[in-house]
Parts: C-alpha cells; sequence; structure tokens
C-alpha cells in the first residue's frame, strides 16, 4: 500500500504548505483549458464568434453616432478608436461578469463529490473570458493602426497595467456574484440589466465632456469610467505619467478582490447542498 | 500510526430554507458567522477510531446519515461540529461517477481526477494506460461521460478511484451498478486491497457484503450512532430490529418492502456434482437459509444467462415444499434437475429467500454455472421437438379458397 507519507487528498484544508499550492495550480490550469476549450474552440464558430461580437457591437456603433446622429465632441479623435478602446474592456468585464455567475453550476458534480477549494472555478472563468478578450483587444488595435488610426502603442505600457488592475476588481465581484447565484438564482437575471444601464452611464460611447457639467462628478465617479479615461489617455495621446489615482484604484481593485473573496470562502462550504 | 481515521464529535448541520426569503435571510446568517437560523441535523456526535487494514461498513435506514458522514471523511463536506483526522490518501467513490464532468471525454476527466488528487502530471501520463486498461470500455473513453451508461461511468469510477494507491477506499452502492463480470473484478480489487492492509470504507444496504468485506460495522440512526463494533453483531442487531419495526408496525407489505433490508438470507449455495455440467447432465443445487425468527422461509432458485435474461426459475412454496429445518435458524433446500436442458453456455444459478409468506424477497445469491456440449442448436434450451416426415401442409391446415 502507499506509505503513511504519501500526500493527503483531503482538500487543502488538511494539508497545508505547498501540496496543495502544485495541486490548486495543476488545478487550475486543468479548468482554464477547459473552459476555453468548450466555451470558444470547442465550437467551430466559437472563436470568431468571441471577436465577431464585439466587432459588429463595434461597427453597429459607429454607424449610429456618427452617420444617424452625427455626434461631435470627440475632440478631433477617431470615434472608432474612441469607442474600440473602451468598449472591448467593457465587454470583457460583462461576459467575464456573467459567465463567472453561473460558472459554479457547472461544477456542481465536482463540488458534490470532491474536495477542491471551489473558487479556483471563478478564477478559471474569469481568467478564461480576460484573457481571450485582451488579445481580442490586441488584435482590434492593430487592425485599427492598419487602417490608418493613430493608435499610440506605447500606451500599452500603461494598458496592460490597468487590464491587470480591471482583472483583480472582476475578480472580486465575479466571487461575490457566484457565491450569491447558488444561493439567490436571481442574481443572474438581475445582471444583464444591470450592466446594461451601467454600460450607458459610463463614459464608453460618449466623451465625458459631453456630459452636462451639473452631473459630471456623477458619471466620474464611476470607476470603469476612470479606467477607460486612463485607456484612452494612453493609447490615444500616448500619455505614460503615472498618477495618484491609480494607486487608488489598484487599492480598489484589491479591496473588492478581497471582500469578494470574503463573502465566497464564507458562503463556500455550504454550495454542496444549494447547487 | 494508531488510528487511520479518527472522528471525533462529528455533526453535521443542513440549513433549512423554505422560501426566497429564507435563502436571502440564510446568506445574511452565513455571512454573518452565526450559521443557519433552521438546521436539520444530518449527523450528531459520531465519534470512532478506525485503524489501518480495519475496515468500515457504514449501515443505516435512508436518511440516516451515511452519505453525509462519507462525504465529511472524504472531505467534500466540513463538518458543522467536531473534528476528523485523516491518516492517508483517500480515494473516493461517491455516488455514481466520482466528480466526473460530463463534458469532459473519459480521458480529459481521468487527467481532471488526477489532478483533483493532486497527482503530478508526469505521473498520471503513467497511469493512464492502467485506469483505460481496468475501465475497459474501448473506444467510448474519447467520448465524453453524459453519453455513458451509468455502468460504463462506474467501470471508469472504480479505475481512477483505485489507480492512484488509496489508503482508504471510500464507497457507496456503486457497485451495484456495473455488469457481472466488472462486478467480479471489483470484487477482486477489493480483495486484493484488503488483503494487502487497503482500508474500506462501504456504505452498503447489502449486510451480506458488509459481512464479507468489512470488520466492523456502523449503525447510523437519525444521524446518531446506534451501534459501532464487529460486522457480524451490529448487522445482526441491524436486521433484528428491521424485523421487529415491520411486526410491530403492521404495515401493508408494500410500504415495509423498500424499508426491509434483509433478515432471511442465503448463507450458502452450491452445485453438485460441481459447477460444470453436461448437456443433458444432472445437476443438484443446495444450500442454506437463515431464518430470524425460526420460520419456514420461501427459497425461490432460478437460473439466468450470463446477461441476465432469465431462463427459469422455481420457488418452493410454487410446489408446495419447504425446506428442511436443519437447526433452529437454519433450513436447508436441494434442487435437482435430472436432465439440464439448456444449451451450452455460460449461465448463473440464483438463489433468493423470501419470508414465509413468499412475500418480500430478501437477498441474491449467485454462482456460475457452465453447461457443456456440442451443438449447433440456437436459444437457451433445448425444447422437446419431433420432425415429422412427408406431411402435406394441406392436410393439416385448411386452405384460404
Amino acid at each position: 500500500m502507499a506509505s503513511g507519507s504519501a500526500p493527503s487528498l483531503i482538500g487543502t484544508a488538511r494539508k497545508a504548505g505547498s501540496d496543495a499550492r502544485v495541486r490548486n495550480r495543476a488545478l487550475f490550469v486543468n479548468f482554464f483549458k477547459r473552459e476555453l476549450v468548450t466555451r470558444y474552440l470547442g465550437s467551430i464558430t466559437g472563436l470568431a464568434w468571441a471577436l465577431l461580437h464585439p466587432l459588429a457591437l463595434l461597427g453597429v456603433y459607429h454607424f449610429v453616432f456618427t452617420t444617424v446622429f452625427r455626434a461631435g465632441g470627440f475632440g478631433g479623435r477617431s470615434f472608432l478608436l474612441f469607442v474600440a478602446v473602451a468598449l472591448w474592456p467593457w465587454l470583457a468585464a460583462q461576459e467575464g461578469l456573467q459567465r463567472a455567475t453561473v460558472s459554479l453550476a457547472g461544477y456542481a458534480g465536482l463540488i458534490r463529490k470532491v474536495a477542491f477549494p471551489h473558487e479556483l472555478a471563478v478564477y478559471a472563468s474569469v481568467a478564461a473570458t480576460l484573457t481571450l478578450q485582451f488579445f481580442g483587444y490586441l488584435a482590434v488595435l492593430v487592425v485599427l493602426a492598419a487602417f490608418g488610426e493613430p493608435v499610440r502603442f506605447e500606451g500599452l505600457l500603461i494598458a496592460v497595467p490597468l487590464w491587470l488592475v480591471l482583472a483583480i476588481a472582476l475578480t472580486g465581484l465575479a466571487l461575490l456574484l457566484a457565491a450569491l447565484q447558488v444561493f439567490i438564482r436571481d442574481v443572474e437575471q438581475l445582471l444583464l440589466p444591470v450592466l446594461t444601464i451601467l454600460m450607458y452611464l459610463t463614459p464608453i460611447l460618449y466623451p465625458l465632456t459631453l456630459v452636462p457639467e451639473g452631473l459630471r462628478p456623477w458619471v466620474a465617479a464611476n470607476p470603469f469610467g476612470w479606467l477607460v479615461e486612463r485607456l484612452r489617455d494612453a493609447l490615444l495621446e500616448g500619455k505614460l505619467a503615472l498618477h495618484w489615482g491609480d494607486a487608488v484604484a489598484l487599492a480598489v481593485a484589491l479591496a473588492l478582490f478581497g471582500a469578494g473573496r470574503w463573502v465566497f470562502r464564507r458562503l463556500s462550504p455550504h454550495f454542496e447542498d444549494f447547487l | 500510526m494508531t488510528a487511520l481515521l479518527a472522528l471525533a464529535g462529528v455533526g453535521k448541520d443542513y440549513a433549512k430554507v423554505d422560501s426566497r426569503g429564507g435563502r436571502v435571510r440564510l446568506v445574511r446568517d452565513l455571512l454573518a458567522g452565526r450559521g443557519a437560523a433552521q438546521v436539520f441535523r444530518a449527523l450528531d456526535g459520531v465519534d470512532f477510531e478506525l485503524a489501518r487494514g480495519e475496515s468500515l461498513g457504514v449501515i443505516g435506514e435512508n436518511g440516516a446519515g451515511k452519505s453525509t458522514l462519507l462525504k465529511i471523511v472524504a472531505g467534500v463536506i466540513q463538518p458543522t461540529r467536531g473534528s476528523v483526522a485523516v491518516g492517508g490518501r483517500v480515494g473516493a467513490l461517491l455516488e455514481l461517477g466520482s466528480g466526473f464532468h460530463p463534458d469532459y471525454t473519459g480521458l480529459a476527466n481521468i487527467d481532471l481526477a488526477a489532478a483533483l488528487l493532486g497527482v503530478a502530471p508526469a505521473e498520471i501520463a503513467a497511469k493512464r494506460d492502467e485506469i483505460v486498461a481496468f475501465a475497459d470500455i474501448g473506444e467510448h473513453i474519447h467520448d465524453p461521460i453524459k453519453h455513458y451508461s451509468s455502468g460504463m461511468v462506474v467501470r471508469l469510477g472504480f479505475a481512477v478511484a483505485t489507480a492512484l494507491d488509496p489508503d482508504i477506499l471510500i464507497t457507496d452502492e456503486v457497485l451495484a451498478v456495473g455488469d457481472e463480470s466488472f462486478q467480479k473484478k471489483c470484487m477482486a480489487w477489493i480483495e486484493r486491497f484488503l488483503a494487502g492492509g487497503g482500508t474500506l470504507l462501504l456504505c452498503s444496504h447489502s449486510m451480506y457484503h458488509v459481512q464479507k468485506l468489512c470488520r466492523r460495522a456502523l449503525w447510523l440512526k437519525g444521524g446518531r450512532v446506534e451501534r459501532y463494533g464487529p460486522a457480524a453483531e451490529v448487522t445482526q442487531s441491524y436486521l433484528a430490529y428491521h424485523e421487529e419495526k415491520s411486526a410491530s408496525a403492521k404495515q401493508p407489505i408494500a410500504a415495509t418492502q423498500a424499508a426491509a433490508t434483509g433478515v432471511y438470507a442465503i448463507q450458502s449455495l452450491d452445485l453438485a456434482p460441481t459447477d460444470t455440467v453436461a448437456q443433458g447432465g444432472r445437476l443438484t443445487l443446495w444450500g442454506e437459509v437463515f431464518s430470524p425468527d425460526g420460520r419456514a422461509p420461501v427459497v425461490l432458485v432460478g437460473i439466468v444467462r450470463a446477461d441476465g435474461t432469465p431462463v427459469y426459475g422455481v420457488a418452493t412454496d410454487m410446489d408446495g415444499v419447504q425446506p428442511r429445518r436443519v437447526a433452529p435458524d437454519r433450513y436447508a433446500f436441494a434442487l435437482t434437475l435430472p436432465s439440464v436442458a439448456l444449451l451450452p453456455g455460460k449461465y448463473f444459478v440464483r438463489a433468493h429467500a423470501l419470508d414465509p409468506e413468499g412475500v418480500r424477497l430478501f437477498d441474491n445469491v449467485e454462482r456460475p454455472l457452465i453447461v457443456t456440449g456440442e451443438t449447433r442448436e440456437i436459444g437457451l434450451v433445448r425444447l422437446e421437438h419431433r420432425w415429422d416426415e412427408g406431411q402435406d401442409r394441406d392436410l393439416s391446415t385448411s386452405s384460404p379458397d
């Protein structure tokens, strides 16, 4: 029989240290691959759709805002680039949250029968979405640049860390929503309308300068709006300077992650009974 | 190490929620660290220690907390109270499938299981072939699990759970699902595992299996330990409890049927002269039945083909006979087939013990039977027949005009 020193298989709680970390890493990689394969690569259209959906939206917004409404106020900047830079992170966040919220249901069979840290399922879900959307983002920037849009690629020095901050915050929110969804099924139903409303309240399709003076502080208080402004400054203007707001954003993201994980860990021992 | 497994005062509460509002309140209570306001006590005050090589059978009625206990030992759920100490590798086969993902193929699930068990990827590559060979489900290993039959899932589950040399193997009734040959393979593996010092934690309604495989038994009743001790003693008192319960309840038979887990039991079944008989040869089936109340049980004996197709069955009460009493609680039976009409092939002889009323069927004991011979006839049995020469069909049947 196996010797007494064989690694414990009973969850992380009973065997601290590196064994558990190695196992959790392998498990995360396994879940992450599965998310990519079953979601995007499993179907022929999956991967194409992941890129086509935001492209189609971008095209529609372009048509509506520049041809129908003839909106101005972009400060001489290209509407396409102006929207693309902000739209992709938003769609990534939206898809990431929606998928992660229901992600635990896909692991119900495992959660009921095997001991493992349930949060790995949420991490894998968010990571798969963000990874794919981030590469889509880069691809679109390259394509727009190829068509003569003035993309400032040095802005990626700021944009990439911003995506990481987004990922941290998003993971926190995803942990919170996924845990609540197990008990309260309405979370999933409420999420889409809330996200849609938030999208129009965020200066994604319009610049903050078009918002009436009195309302501007309210709109500007939206953390996602802050992210969008920073991305535009970096990728459209090439502004690379850091300022104190970045530290605040990172702190907020870490706080969200901490809070989300705290809620998740409080609730996760009871998932088995409610999934 | 003395105790491989030690549980002290283990209890598990499940939250009871009846409405949507209840769920919101539950989340609030859990976040506040208060625990649920209304709970169902699935387990309470379970203490036991198990030494290496000491197998444990967990018995009890439906809803007694058996699965909850197994899940706690497997680490799938955390106990609400008490402590659990496990000093070895655990392989668990809970319900069907030991935590497979339905969308994964069999092979991908093997990798997933390996990752879940903390096996290094390099190590699992070597194990994979072994698992595939043991599961023996052919090309299906490349199909998603959701397309598997329940038997195939169990085969793969058993192969995975056992491939990683567990110190403790936890399993519930899953062994009843696989087909005959796989069940034999599982039993052979388990016997080897036990002989090699492995520890089995078996949750079963089959007292036969518990007595055969386990040294100790734990009887759970309403989430509490009713009795813990040597398997034979605990199973006997469990069976006695059931007998008492069904006698005092005087419920209609249909209602007690599900609860009854066996009182009258076939204790032995032998084939004479051997388990191989020539076609047309003589075969005697004999055995003994245990009767807890001393009344003569009904014995049903039958023959099925290897795939389970029934060929013939007959019970003592159908022929108006009774098994012969050989001890106060023991009856013997013997059935002779002077000329076995079965065509050559593999069959099973089955014997069941029924209550004296011949209504409740308690157990199922099976022995393989090989019928030898050379014939080109088709089917299961040779029917008496005769070819008649030169008969004109028109003479025997009326012709349509």
